[in-house]
């Protein structure tokens, strides 16, 4: 390979994300980390910007509870419920996908080395990683279960 | 500050995040039903318990460090050049002291300011 075509594969930036060929359960995970890590900054930024209106808002000077009427009315119904369980969903699914990348970067979790052999197929991050994403994917959708249940049932 | 420096805040960032943020959601949904918990009483009471207003503090300094150092993570691996590194670095900084200023003005404002109307 040219020099020139190395390099051009290594810049494709975020098509290089958004291209599926070849990708294994590491790689998906490696995807949804960074996607749901920008959709959970995104939505503490408008957090922070929503929680302000307990003291008025930007030029608010204290507690206020007509302000906190009024972006609670804005907020709180079916849409900001939706939207709260999808936030559910993303953070635990971060949060446990972000422990176990923790774990690998300080070689906790790594497979053994082992020889190169034919026909060089990746090998791919080992069991304890695997069953990590796989346990990452089944808490988010059991939290994001319980986020239905304390918002549109009550529970809590 | 050094790379290798800067990933280790995220790894610590990251853990005290799943920490702070899994009593966030407890406090949430769990000790309290979901509409009292967002009542403006115990709101109140929450920011007016020292403890709590440390934690909301914490809470908002560790997850706004460790989501703009993830962005500038990922901006870092788009492109390699001495003014995108020294750009990115510099907004990253700007983007977390402009945020945490304005969260902790709430938390101030909160804890310390007296009940309008």
């Amino acid at each position: 390979m040219a020099v020139g075509e190395e390099r051009a594969k290594n810049k494709r930036g975020i098509r290089g994300w958004l291209n599926p060929y070849q990708y294994n359960a590491e790689r998906w995970a490696y995807l949804f980390q960074r996607v749901t890590g920008v959709a959970i900054l995104l939505y503490v930024l408008g957090h922070l910007g929503d929680t302000s209106f307990f003291v008025g808002g930007p030029t608010g000077t204290g507690p206020s509870p007509s302000a906190w009427e009024f972006i609670g009315s804005i907020f709180e119904n079916s849409f900001g419920h939706l939207i709260l369980i999808l936030v559910v969903l993303v953070v635990f699914f971060h949060g446990i996908n972000g422990i176990r990348l923790v774990l690998a970067e300080f070689g906790l979790i790594l497979r053994k080395p082992s020889a190169i052999e034919y026909p060089y197929r990746p090998k791919g991050l080992g069991q304890g990683q695997k069953v990590l994403i796989y346990v990452a994917i089944a808490a988010a959708v059991a939290a994001a279960v319980w986020a239905f249940l304390v918002l549109f049932e009550g529970m809590g | 500050m050094k790379e290798s420096r800067l990933m280790l805040v995220q790894y610590a960032t990251a853990v005290a995040a799943v920490i702070l943020v899994s009593l966030h959601l407890i406090m949430q949904g769990v000790i309290y039903p979901y509409a009292t918990a967002i009542s403006f009483n115990n709101i109140l009471s929450v920011y007016r318990n020292g403890f709590y207003a440390i934690f909301l503090e914490a809470l908002l300094v560790v997850v706004l460090v460790h989501g703009f150092n993830g962005v500038r993570i990922i901006l870092q691996e788009f492109r390699q050049s001495k003014p995108w590194t020294t750009w990115v670095d510099a907004g990253t900084v700007l983007a977390i002291i402009i945020t945490v200023a304005y969260g902790t003005r709430t938390v101030i404002l909160a804890v310390f300011g007296g009940v309008t109307a």
